[in-house]
């Protein structure tokens, strides 16, 4: 089986809501079935082949091809399987996510994991403001820059960044380690199609957060 | 049946079902990693009274362990699941989590799950975290030296306890040569550990006593200095006995473990070993019959 690919065919000049285009809302629905759906819950909705050419069968495995920063809600609520983004997505990446795993190999916008319960978002580029807000667990990973005040009311959860953004007072500097739990993350990443399948270093400054919300998140700078 | 003049006895090794895991331990050197495992499978020879029998199973090189730091595994058996879990989370609360470095993960999948440091985490105070890596949920402890990493649960199995054999010779030196020479090729053997002290037991004993307490005492049959006492089972010329007893994941990694034992006792020269013999009750109290014939056949 072949990952089921969505080919974007031109940049929309407005926000396009790909919310319904998980493995869990696709799952066991044909080629011809899925070009037919709606993409919101309204009559007058656009439809998906309004945008995308899809090919490819395997939902459990989506592929987003010329993906652009106006492809919001990507992989909201999805509780299993893996979304490869080649290129850049929208706000509310992985929001409300319940399980498995999202690569975004361009940039995302903000909110990156909004209340995301588990599972995994690796993103190759930068992420925008708000990186895993109101996170109540599961992992993110952002190997550019992050925006500012990532990890707002995170309640557990780790985020993984290689560069300190500007964050909100009620997350705290914990000092410098090395944490015996990132060889195992790590060597997890290894057959994702990511830039963090090269990391190998477990020195980390970690900040823990929020806490005005438990404080059992972390922020995880690797060094 | 004779081997290189060794007398093997036309008798058997009588065995239990037992309930077994194995735990794997890493550290930041395989020092650190012995350490805990030593202090984790200590005062663990018998079931009669440690709960567990448990030993070292065998090294594990960085690349073989989940966290890519030198390690050892652990075999651990008892009579019950519950004993078995109860003496793990002590042993691991005692031994794992206070050693400096070191870290603990599941060596066996199974559907039946005992906890590793599902209830552990509770010495973290609220602090502790879990992370869900491929599918497997970790626990991280914050401890003074950094963080104790451990898997929430291992599997358990169901093993085999008791396999043995025993080893009789004309002195006490010579009987203990071999049974250490046994001892160095039966540790090559997998799924299969030897619970005593060096993994050689000197004091097999019979079940029952003339003392009402005693449930287990001294096997008088294979005591040397009782030969002119009891109804002895050995010959004139016998001085010492040693007992090697094997717990293994299967029937067959006992067997295994048993040819090899007696097998390299057997390829001595001038050993002082006189006959290779077994330990039973009758046939009556365990399931599992090891007959030494058919194990060197």
């Amino acid at each position: 089986m072949t990952a089921l690919t969505f080919t974007l065919k031109k940049n929309p000049s407005f926000k396009v809501d790909c919310r319904k285009l998980s493995p869990d809302k696709l799952g066991g629905l044909s080629v011809t079935e899925i070009i037919k759906l709606n993409l919101l819950n309204q009559n007058n909705s656009p439809k998906v082949a309004d945008f995308f050419e899809v090919s490819g069968t395997d939902t459990e495995q989506i592929i987003f091809k010329n993906s652009t920063s106006q492809l919001d809600y990507i992989g909201y609520k999805m509780s299993r399987g893996c979304i490869t983004i080649e290129g850049d997505c929208g706000n509310f990446l992985g929001a409300n996510m319940r399980n498995g795993s999202i690569i975004c190999q361009g940039t995302a916008g903000d909110r990156v994991g909004d209340q995301l319960r588990r599972g995994l978002i690796l993103i190759d580029g930068s992420a925008g403001d708000y990186c895993g807000s109101r996170m109540i667990a599961g992992t993110i990973g952002v190997y550019g820059k992050a925006g500012n005040y990532a990890g707002f009311a995170m309640r557990r959860g780790t985020l993984l960044l290689t560069k300190l953004p500007k964050l909100h007072a009620t997350i705290q500097d914990c000092g410098t380690h090395s944490l015996p739990f990132l060889a195992l993350l790590f060597q997890s990443f290894k057959p994702l199609k990511s830039a963090f399948n090269h990391v190998k270093s477990q020195r980390v400054q970690r900040y823990a957060g929020d806490l005005a919300c438990g404080g059992n998140g972390e922020i995880l700078v690797i060094i | 049946m004779q081997i290189n003049g060794i007398q093997i006895d036309d008798t058997f090794a009588e065995a239990f079902d037992m309930r077994g895991t194995r735990v794997i331990i890493t550290a930041q050197t395989l020092k650190w990693a012995y350490h805990a495992a030593n202090a984790m499978t200590g005062f663990a020879t018998s079931v009669i009274g440690c709960g567990v029998e448990a030993g070292i199973e065998r090294e594990l090189s960085s690349d073989e362990t989940p966290d890519g730091r030198p390690g050892v595994s652990i075999l651990m058996f008892a009579m019950g699941s519950k004993v078995l879990m109860k003496q793990l989370e002590t042993r691991m609360g005692q031994c794992i989590l206070t050693c400096p470095t070191a870290a603990a993960f599941s060596g066996i999948e199974s559907p039946d799950k005992i906890s590793l440091g599902k209830h552990l985490r509770y010495f973290g105070d609220g602090f502790q975290t879990s992370k869900l890596i491929a599918g497997k949920r970790y626990w991280r402890i914050p401890v003074m030296d950094g963080e104790f990493l451990v898997q929430e649960t291992t599997g358990m199995v169901r093993a085999i306890g008791g396999g043995n054999f025993l080893i009789l010779a004309t002195s006490q030196p010579a009987a203990l040569a071999a049974a250490e020479t046994a001892i160095i090729a039966m540790k090559q053997v997998p799924n299969v550990i030897m619970p005593f002290p060096g993994g050689v037991v000197r004091s097999g004993s019979k079940v029952g006593s003339k003392y009402k307490t005693m449930f287990a005492s001294t096997n008088d049959a294979f005591c040397p200095t009782l030969k002119g006492l009891t109804k002895t089972e050995l010959s004139p010329e016998i001085e010492s006995v040693m007992e090697i007893v094997i717990d293994g994941m299967s029937f067959e990694d006992i067997t295994t473990s048993m040819r090899v034992g007696i097998q390299a006792i057997c390829k001595l020269k001038n050993s002082g070993v006189n006959r290779i013999s077994a330990g039973n009750y009758g046939g009556k109290l365990g399931p599992h019959h090891f007959k030494l014939y058919e194990i060197l056949k």
